[in-house]
This record gives C-alpha cells, structure tokens and sequence, in this order.
C-alpha cells in the first residue's frame, strides 16, 4: 500500500533557510549541511529498505504560480502566498506494509536537525488510491 | 577482478557489441534491449566465474541469441520488421565492401549517430546514448536524472520506437550530413555533462558520475575522430572544467566561485591533458564553439589568482565566441571578463546594455554579476540590493544562501 508524507514551510521558513537577513532564525551553514545530511541519510535509508517510491522538495512559495478560473478564464497569480502561510515544501511517496509503518517513518522525521526555535512543523501522512476501483470501495 | 572492473570493462564493451549485433542481425531496438540483457548477465557472472577469455565475443554471442528468442517470441513484430525491409533500397541489401571491413570504432561512431539522431528530443537522445553507448542500466540513467524509473524506461522505449519508425539505417551519416550530425553528438555529450557538472545538492554523488560519463564518452570521440577539432575542444573543455571540482564546492556544501578556490586543489593531470589538447586542436582548421570555450578555461587554470588572470586574452576570446553563438549567458561572462580586465565600470556599461535582453534580464546571474561589480567599484549598497535582488530570483537553496552571505558580509563589517 502506497502513503503520501507531506510536510510544510511558510515563505518566512524558506527565507530562513535560505539565510535570509530580517526574517525568522537564520539557519547557520553548520545548521543547513546538518539538515542535508540528515535527509540524504533518511532517503538512503528508506531506497535501501525497499519502501521509497520517490520524493521531492519544493522551491519557496514565492516562486510559485496559481492558476485561477475566473467565468472559465484560467488567471495565473505569481506568489500568491501570505509571508506566514504554511504551504506544501515536500513530500514523499512510501510503499509500505502498513499505515502505522508509514507514520513511523514520517515520525522520524522530527530529529531533523535544524536551530531549535526554528518552527513547529506539521506533516501529514494520507493513503494513496491507486486506481478508480479502490475510489468504489 | 572486482566488481568495479567489471562494471567498466562492460560498459567499454557495450557499444561495440551493440554494434556488432546490429551490424550483423539488424533490429536496433531488440538488439539493444538483447545487449542490455547480456551486460547485466555478464555482471553478475563474471565477478564469479571470472572473466571469458574473449569477453566481447562472450558478450555478442550470449546478446545474438538472446535476440533470436525475442524475435521468436514477437512474431507481430517481426512481420513488420520484414516489411521494412522489403522497402529497403537495393543498394542496402549490399553487405559493406570487402576491402574495408567495419571497425569496432566505427560501430561506436555509428552508434553514436544514431542516439544523438536530430527526429529524437534531446532528453531522449541523451537517455539513449547513456544506455546504449555508454552501457548504464535504464535504473542508473533514471537515477542521474532524477526521474523515477518508469518514466525513464518509456523514453528509451519511446526514443527508439522513434529511431525504427524512422527507418534510419545503420551506417554512417553521408558526407553532406556528417558534420551536422556530429554536432549533434558532441552537444549531447555537453549536455550530459553540465547536468553532472552543474548540480550540488541532493543525491550530489550520482549526479557527478554523469560528468565522468560524458569525459569518458567524450575521449571515445576524440579518439574515433582525432583529427576534428571542436572533439578535441570539447573533450579539453570538460577536463579543464572539471578539473576545479575539488575546489568548487565547501565542507558545508557551499558553493565557492572561482575567484575564492584554493587553486592547489584542482587537479593538475586533467588541466595538463586539457592544455595539451586545446593547444594541439587550436591551429588546425575553424575554431569552433567548446574549442573557444576550451581555451578561456585553460586560461582560468593556468593563472595562479583570479588577479593574475590574462583577462585581456579572455575578452578576446569571449568575442570571438559572440560572433559564432550569441546567447546572452556568453555575454554576461564577457562583462566579467571585460570588468576584469578595464575595471567595474566597463562591465556594468554592458550590464545594462545586456538587461534588455528578457532572455536573461530576470536571472538571477545578470544580478550576482552587477552585485559582484558594484562590489568592485567600491558601491556597497548598491551592491548589497543586487545581491538581494539575485537571492529572490534564485530557486537554489544554496546559491540563496551564498547570495544571503554575500548581502550580509556587506551591512556588517565596514
């Protein structure tokens, strides 16, 4: 059975990550290499258990684009985010034996290491529906 | 013999005996999957059972027969594979003339052709060339380009469902065509290059396979054609190139530009094969695109600091690179260079000619570059907005970071 682990960041996260001057607690580059060691660990960890189908980070919301329709008109907004809007940063897709596994994976997540009043972060572990049937069930 | 050896031993092989297939039973698309299928069981026979005393007959002989069985087995297929070959030309039923028997070498080059075939998507003709000629598995290839492994397995498919439907036969280009063409392969091989070259982060280990690939694709030409000089160029282009790796990137994973690496570091084989190609290709006929680009990079290695750089040379070489292919990131390395070499004011005169350029006006480049001039000509606020400006532009999490730093260095000391 498949699971969708998402988690979640604010423009505000994103710019302290990036080092940003006058946002949130910036991220020193000790703090940041230890976050990337952190991931690359946890996603080796799971290619070698078998159970990652892939996963992937999101660039800052303000890079995003919005699509809208308006009477039919598709109308695209660039950033359409408030500064503290948590918004989708990540995700990854698990193929695992059980709900329960999938969210003991995305419990681990919480020894990401990153400065200690950083945020905190919510993650959201959701069954994936393979195909219109399961939808019937 | 180690895996490791195996592993390179096979992917040595691969186009030869793909070639060798090809050559004698035809059937391009099965006979790669075939070829594929016997480097995969060689892979896992050979580190046990010791290597054959003849590897690429071993090889050619366990693919002929694994193509059989998927011919026999796709009877479909092989009625229209006879069709096709009812409407071939005469003239290619000949076998190749007696007096000039087909090398190995020119397999590969053939080969190479037909990956790096104009009807195919670049990212189809570089996934192609990366199975086929290079001999990484269709997972591998997946993996370097980040894409999971099912949608890679369909754009082989797909790329080569293209090369049969087209009817490209397997021989080389004619005269007329080949330069073109081969063209062609080296920007594909540049390609894969930059793609393993230009990432830092992430699965960063995978990636940088993809740069050795491309110089081991990238020798294989030099050495089928050694007297063409934009292979040579090219080849001395990613060896210069990659020769700063070790110097490019810190111990947290930053990126440090060039002016600011520990030149000790880079590594002086790979310049000094590069010089020499470069220097040998040079003289001979046009100069070309990588040979120009070649030569500004062996430049950049043999200078002992940024300051002690021939910059002069530099902008020289960077116009002569405009005239043959205008593209605004050429430009804006010809800014720096000119900077350089007459100072900040100079470049940051190109700078605004070059941001009415909406090809680049919005990258995030043109403002670390004006950021970086600006810092020159002694303007730190100004600077300090461009290299803000820069950072907002960036998706890259870490080129943020190190545009952030640079911001910052400029507000705190004094």
């Amino acid at each position: 059975m498949k699971y969708m682990i998402l988690t979640y960041a604010s423009q505000q996260d994103y710019d302290a990550l990036s080092g940003k001057p006058g946002g949130n607690v910036a991220w020193s580059a000790e703090d940041f290499a230890a976050m990337g060691a952190f991931m690359e660990s946890f996603n080796k960890q799971l290619a070698e258990s078998g159970e990652l189908v892939e996963t992937r980070g999101l660039a800052a919301p303000v890079h995003a684009r919005r699509l809208q329709w308006q009477n039919g008109v598709p109308v695209v907004t660039d950033g359409p985010y408030a500064e503290t809007q948590e918004v989708l940063a990540g995700y990854w897709i698990v193929d695992c034996e059980s709900f329960d596994r999938a969210t003991a994976i995305a419990v681990r997540l919480s020894s990401c290491p990153g400065p200690a009043a950083a945020s905190s972060p919510v993650a959201d572990v959701r069954p994936i529906i393979e195909s219109q049937t399961e939808l019937e069930l | 013999m180690a895996d490791t050896d195996v592993g390179g031993l096979l992917r040595q092989l691969a186009p030869q005996v793909l070639g060798a297939v090809v050559r004698r039973y035809g059937h391009f698309d099965t006979a790669e999957d075939a070829v594929q299928e016997a480097l995969i069981a060689a892979a896992t026979r050979w580190p046990n059972d010791g290597v054959p005393e003849n590897p690429r007959a071993w090889l050619v002989t366990v693919a002929a027969r694994r193509l059989t069985d998927l011919l026999r087995s796709e009877q479909a297929r092989q009625r229209r594979e006879n069709a096709v070959a009812r409407r071939m030309l005469p003239e290619e039923w000949l076998a190749p003339p007696a007096d000039r028997p087909a090398s190995e070498s020119d397999d590969s080059l053939i080969l190479l052709f037909m990956c790096c075939h104009p009807s195919l998507s670049p990212a189809s003709q570089i996934a192609l060339t990366l199975r086929a000629v290079g001999g990484l598995t269709t997972a591998e290839v997946a993996r370097a380009f980040l894409v999971p492994e099912a949608t890679m397995t369909r754009r082989i498919s797909r790329a080569k469902q293209t090369i049969k439907d087209s009817g490209i036969p397997f021989a080389m280009p004619s005269a007329s065509e080949r330069a073109t063409r081969l063209r062609a392969v080296l920007h594909v091989l540049y390609l894969i290059f930059n793609e393993g070259y230009a990432s830092t982060s992430g699965p960063g280990l995978h990636r940088s396979e993809l740069a050795a690939e491309a110089i081991r694709l990238a020798r294989m030409v030099h050495q089928l054609l050694p007297d063409d000089g934009e292979a040579s160029g090219l080849l001395a282009l990613m060896l210069l190139t990659d020769a700063r790796r070790p110097a490019r990137v810190g111990t947290d994973g930053e990126l440090i530009p060039m002016a600011e690496q520990d030149r000790s570091l880079w590594n002086a084989g790979s310049i000094a094969e590069g010089v020499a190609l470069i220097t040998d290709a040079l003289p001979e006929g046009p100069t070309g695109p990588y040979q120009l680009q070649a030569a500004i990079a062996a430049i950049h290695d043999e200078a002992p600091s940024a300051e002690a750089t021939d910059w002069p040379q530099i902008v020289g070489l960077y116009e002569l690179l405009m005239l043959i292919s205008a593209n605004p990131v050429v430009a804006l390395n010809h800014a720096v260079a000119v900077a350089m070499a007459r100072g900040p004011q100079a470049g940051l005169d190109l700078l605004n000619t070059l941001q009415a350029d909406e090809r680049i006006a919005e990258d995030h480049r043109l403002h670390s570059v004006r950021a970086h001039l600006l810092e020159m000509a002694g303007d730190r606020a100004a600077a300090r907005e461009s290299y803000l400006a820069a950072a907002r532009r960036a998706t890259n999490l870490s080129r943020q970071r190190y545009l952030h730093t640079q911001a910052a260095r400029l507000t705190s000391d004094r």
